[in-house]
């Protein structure tokens, strides 16, 4: 393990899109070089899990300053909560490079671009530094939407450009007033997260400023009602893009929830908790029947990955240990099963040219593997237990029983919501008689199986023998318990310890 | 006071390795060179009857023990653990998951064979045996899963496999659906389950969430009435999907869709009385709540009332035997919800041998005529299918309640607990239904074995099926016929062996009503049995041509038109408020605003572009307006 692996991780994929997208390269060269990068990368982050101490802290600490004068650095770290996003990014995403016809050589510079920017939102200690990642990781989605979407990309790139632009001013607005904030309070500029919370913010603007944050967040997650880009993004975007959207960047956002949002505005986030709560619950209900109306499997898909981000979202916004580690958990099993779902329906997209789920119909016949690792990604979406899925929205369940009883009944029916439409949908297109479409469904290939198979086995692992990835986890979950109470009881002390730590480094 | 055993964790084990083992090689086979099916068969059976093997050492430990510390452990490892939520992969043999897992194991092994005759051709052989091995597997995590989040597990690996398994013949799109069916409705119990677990976490759970624990710190101040009654409604919630009772009952029925040796496994012998077991295994928070219990029994005899009605009207043999199972799971509700806990598990215990043989038994006939399921259609079948028949008659005369069937001895208990527990109603409707088994069970009976064959060309090819299907028949058949001793009533002069085994388990009180009130319960019962099957002899002893049904024996035949009624209450409405939500609200309420600011930009840029003429005076005369304002703000300000 070296010392600078995360800045490795961030700016090696990057560095690849630029090259690639300057240079005359193939496409094949492009792809492969993409598959290369990520695999390296994969493997990167791997030793960086394997190495990872679970102390609840940040680890793999990189702290440069950048702009001195206004207290900007470059700063990354890792800890419990980001370690798991960075990795589900890492471990999926050399899938895209393994299915899939080749494409055009820009679409895999922008893979590589936007894995990049994900890794350096998601390990960024420096708001600052995170906004810009934020910014970066936004700019590939758009040109890949715009560029080599379905028929109807256009409006969905314009309705992805509003609700985005909207939300990152806001951020941007409100982490210009947490940095000014720190001045006035402490007489230093930081953009430093793990200093935020000391803050002490009261009053209107306060509120303004956690609403700034809520928001952009909210679109990003998608929380309801901010989530009417999804539907048609999701659905016409490229299948690959479609999957980082809902496997990681969707992701993002309840993680910059936890990181700005829990511990540096605790008073209006206690206050303001139970709306987020019906927000994600009510979302997932909404999204949930309305995905029982598709003809489109991609765009139920997307109806069905939106429903399942409200229950993470609700995670976030109840308060104990048990729903926050539960979402944290089902990050990576939503990532792992509709993720992969995503994927497997632009297989079938590819192979039978439709995407209406009435034009299928007895694929497990013709092809049982496929049918196989599609019924287990979706028996992780539905929770099932011994999948990943059931222990995330088990604990999310519990959690929020505790937090409020009619958020966690209401949460509990993602039971039956999910079934719903996950069963009619499989039983139109895997069972019954096959279709004339799926007549001549070709089964994975050798290669492509094998692709899938680790993440397949992942969400079995996950489910059966969770208690090794927890512990991972679970430091960092209950520190964030335990920090708003030690903050208000030792303010004055460890302000002063910081400002003194500060003066030493100088 | 507990011991640690690991082999306790094989028992779910061996099937489970069965089924991937088997899953992979069909997997990998099915569409190339097909393996023999001797494989699949000899493969399929392994784990089963390891696991028997492993549940009879079990028992002989438990049995070596004093009756008070009659506990088996065995932590596999830590699960998850999370803040106060410590909940660990660990397993509890103890007389009641002990007794569970004897016939669980052993009716599963002799499923399993007698499968490997009546799936013989089936292209889907392999795959067959693989889920029957899941299910296996699950079923036995249910069992014997320490705590109710293990169970869970089970709880829901079973449901799968129920699903996987009904909806087998999945060309046919009307298997599927009631496969989904099965599942959907089973997942809206499982919702009172998992907010059962929730709430009595929160109340207890923190100390431990296994049922040891949770039976130690069933009195702390936490668990108050309120929580107490709604966790054990929740779980009794749970149960109903799991165990088909109103009002959940509905997709029972519509199971049949799958191959017969998978109705008599999962849907009548082992998985359906799961509910009965949760009720069983939390006996100790039911005893808390009177009320709990009574509206279990209720429900449980309500239940078995109209699971009675509806049996006598079926057409298909099948259809028969599940009314006939949702009936007999009302009875063990009935038994349960009265505090009569071991009452129920015996019932649970001998239905399992009376209703898989009588399963079994139809099974072998519709083998025999080529898949024909309809009774109208046989006849005469008993000169032809003599063991087959004789079989049957066996389990038919249990299950009707004739002593001393084994049926008669359980079903009395719970009939006699009611009785004197003081639930009259619940005994009254008890006897009734009593009647009204006996009367179907031997209208079935008639129909298809007795008289003349009403199907010739069909009659004229059936034939005794093979041993590997008898045998299993047999076996049951000698189950069928003397289980009921193992708990003989010390009005009969035995010492109820059941009862005093599962003492430690279940947290029970046994009523002491008095022999007068024993012999009543006993003669009502024995009456009722004698009424019903006399009727049924009466009306197709020998021989009766297919009926047309009129008034209340076609809403009888309709299933009083349930069906129809959730169709048209909740499925086209969730299916409605679905699309309005898609094709309505969406685009003009929730999407709205958005729309408006894009609307908002394209109208100012029509505005904005009127200035934009493209002409250089116009754009300096801009400016120099621009530049005057800028320079009278500037001065005003200066001054």
């Amino acid at each position: 393990m070296f010392e600078h692996v995360l800045s490795v991780i961030i700016f090696l994929p990057i560095l690849a899109g630029l090259i690639l997208l300057a240079t005359p390269a193939s496409r094949s060269v492009a792809r492969f070089t993409g598959l290369a990068v990520s695999l390296a990368t994969l493997v990167l982050s791997l030793d960086l899990y394997a190495g990872f101490q679970a102390t609840g802290h940040l680890e793999f600490v990189e702290n440069i300053p950048w702009i001195e004068s206004l207290g900007i650095s470059y700063a990354l770290g890792v800890d419990g909560i980001s370690l798991f996003i960075l990795m589900a990014g890492s471990v999926l995403l050399p899938l895209v490079y393994f299915v899939f016809g080749t494409r055009e050589k820009g679409y895999y510079a922008n893979l590589l671009l936007v894995q990049g920017a994900m890794a350096g939102a998601v390990c960024a200690a420096d708001m600052i530094l995170f906004y810009i990642f934020w910014e970066v990781m936004l700019l590939p989605v758009f040109f890949m939407l715009g560029l080599y979407g379905g028929p109807q990309r256009l409006p969905a790139t314009l309705k992805i450009t509003l609700y985005t632009i909207a939300g990152s001013l806001l951020m941007l607005a409100a982490i210009v007033y947490l940095g000014v904030s720190y001045h006035a309070q402490f007489g230093e500029w930081s953009f430093a997260m793990d200093k935020m919370a000391a803050l002490n913010l009261t009053g209107r603007v306060a509120a303004v400023a956690f609403f700034g944050f809520m928001i952009a967040f909210a679109i990003k997650i998608p929380l309801f009602p901010f989530h009417t880009w999804l539907p048609d993004a999701y659905t016409e975007a490229p299948t690959a893009t479609t999957f980082v959207l809902s496997a990681i960047m969707a992701k993002i956002g309840v993680y910059g929830v936890i990181r700005f949002v829990v511990p540096v505005f605790d008073l209006e986030f206690a206050r303001f908790a139970i709306l987020l709560a019906y927000a994600g619950v009510i979302g997932m209900m909404y999204c949930g029947l309305a995905a029982i109306a598709q003809k489109d499997f991609k765009r139920m898909l997307a109806f069905s990955s939106a429903s399942h981000m409200g229950v993470i979202a609700l995670g976030v916004f109840c308060m104990n240990i048990q729903a926050l580690t539960g979402s944290i958990y089902q990050i990576v099993a939503h990532a792992t099963s509709t993720g992969v779902l995503f994927l497997f329906a632009g297989i079938l997209e590819e192979r039978t040219n439709t995407r209406t789920i009435d034009d299928l119909g007895g694929i497990a016949a013709k092809a049982p593997v496929f049918a196989l690792y599609f019924a287990i990604a979706m028996l992780a979406s539905v929770g099932l237990p011994g999948t990943s899925g059931f222990i995330g929205e088990f604990m999310i369940v519990l959690g929020a029983i505790k937090f409020n009883t009619a958020v966690g009944v209401l949460a509990g029916t993602t039971l039956i919501i999910g079934v719903c439409y996950m069963l009619w949908m499989f039983q139109r297109v895997f069972f019954e008689k096959t279709a004339s479409r799926s007549e001549n469904f070709k089964e994975l290939s050798l290669v492509e199986g094998l692709a899938f198979l680790p993440v397949i086995l992942l969400i079995i692992v996950m489910g059966i023998y969770p208690h090794p990835f927890l512990s991972k986890i679970t430091p960092s979950t209950a520190l964030q318990f335990a920090q708003p109470a030690s903050v208000v009881a030792q303010a004055p002390a460890s302000n002063a310890q910081n400002l003194g730590l500060t003066i030493e480094q100088k | 006071m507990e011991q640690s055993v690991n082999y306790l964790g094989l028992i779910p084990l061996f099937p489970l390795l069965g089924a991937v083992l088997i899953g992979l090689l069909h997997v990998f086979t099915c569409n190339r060179t097909k393996l023999p099916e001797k494989v699949y068969g000899i493969l399929a059976c392994v784990g089963p009857v390891l696991s028997f093997v492993m549940a009879l050492k079990v028992f002989v430990a438990l049995k070596g023990l004093p009756p008070e510390s009659r506990f088996l452990v065995h932590k596999a490892f830590t699960w998850f653990s999370v803040g106060d939520l410590h909940i660990n992969m660990g397993f509890l043999a103890d007389p009641l998951s002990c007794l569970m897992l004897l016939f669980v194991t052993f009716i599963g092994s002799l499923i399993h064979i007698y499968s490997i005759g009546y799936m013989g051709g089936d292209k889907n052989y392999g795959k067959f045996f693989a889920y029957m091995n899941l299910f296996l597997g699950s079923m036995l995590v249910l069992v014997l899963g320490d705590g109710p989040v293990v169970m869970f597990v089970g709880w829901e690996g079973v449901g799968l496999c129920s699903y996987l398994l009904i909806s087998f013949y999945s060309e046919d799109r009307s298997n599927v659906l009631a496969g989904n069916k099965a599942f959907i409705v089973n997942r809206v119990g499982d919702l009172g389950f998992v907010l059962g677990m929730s709430f009595l976490f929160w109340a207890i759970g923190a100390q431990g969430f296994d049922y040891l624990s949770l039976k130690a710190h069933v009195n702390d101040p936490a668990m108050t009435q309120g929580v107490l009654l709604t966790v054990c409604l929740l779980l009794f919630v749970g149960a109903t999907g799991k165990s088909a009772q109103i009002p959940l009952y509905v997709w029972l029925p519509d199971a049949m869709a799958g191959p017969t040796p998978v109705s008599a496994l999962i849907h009548a012998a082992t998985m359906v009385t799961a509910g009965v077991y949760m009720v069983a295994r939390f006996s100790f928070l039911y005893a808390e709540v009177a009320l709990a219990g009574s509206i279990v029994a209720w429900v449980g005899i309500l239940t078995a009332l109209l699971a009675a009605i509806f049996g006598m009207f079926q057409e298909d043999i099948k259809k028969v035997l599940a009314y006939s199972t949702v009936s007999q799971l009302g009875y063990m509700f009935a038994g349960v919800g009265v505090a009569a806990y071991s009452a129920g598990i015996f019932h649970v215990f001998t239905h399992a041998f009376f209703k898989a043989l009588l399963f079994l038994g139809a099974g072998s006939v519709i083998y025999a005529l080529h898949h024909e399921q309809n009774i109208w259609k046989m006849g005469g079948l008993k000169n032809k299918m003599p063991k087959t028949y004789v079989t049957m008659v066996i389990g038919a005369l249990a299950l009707a309640g004739c002593p001393p069937f084994s049926g008669f001895f359980s079903k009395d208990e719970i009939l006699y607990s009611a009785l004197a527990t003081g639930h009259f109603g619940i005994w009254a409707v008890g006897v009734l239904v009593a009647g009204m088994t006996a009367y179907y069970t031997f209208r079935m009976i008639f129909v298809v074995f007795h008289g003349e064959p009403r199907d010739h060309h069909a009659y004229e090819h059936a034939q005794e099926s093979p041993a590997v299907m008898t045998v299993p028949l047999i076996i049951l058949a000698v189950g069928a016929l003397f289980a009921g001793l193992l708990n003989l009533p010390a009005i009969f002069g035995g010492d109820q062996i059941v009862s005093h085994w599962l003492a430690p388990s279940v947290t029970e009180h046994h009523p002491h009503a008095g022999v007068f009130i024993e012999i009543l319960a006993i003669g009502a019962s024995v009456v009722a049995f004698a009424i019903g099957i006399k009727i049924a002899y009466a009306k197709f002893g020998k021989g009766a041509p297919e009926p047309s049904f009129t008034g209340f024996a076609d809403f009888a035949y309709h299933k009083f038109y349930v069906d129809e009624l959730y169709d048209k209450v909740i499925v086209q409405p969730y299916k409605a408020i679905g699309s309005s939500i898609w094709k309505v609200i969406e685009p003009n309420v929730t999407d709205a605003p958005v729309k408006g600011v894009a609307r908002l930009y394209m109208v100012l840029g029509t505005a904005f572009k009127v200035f934009q003429v493209g002409y250089v005076r116009v754009y300096a005369l801009y400016m120099v307006l621009g530049l005057s304002l800028m320079s009278l703000l500037l001065s005003q300000s200066l001054n």
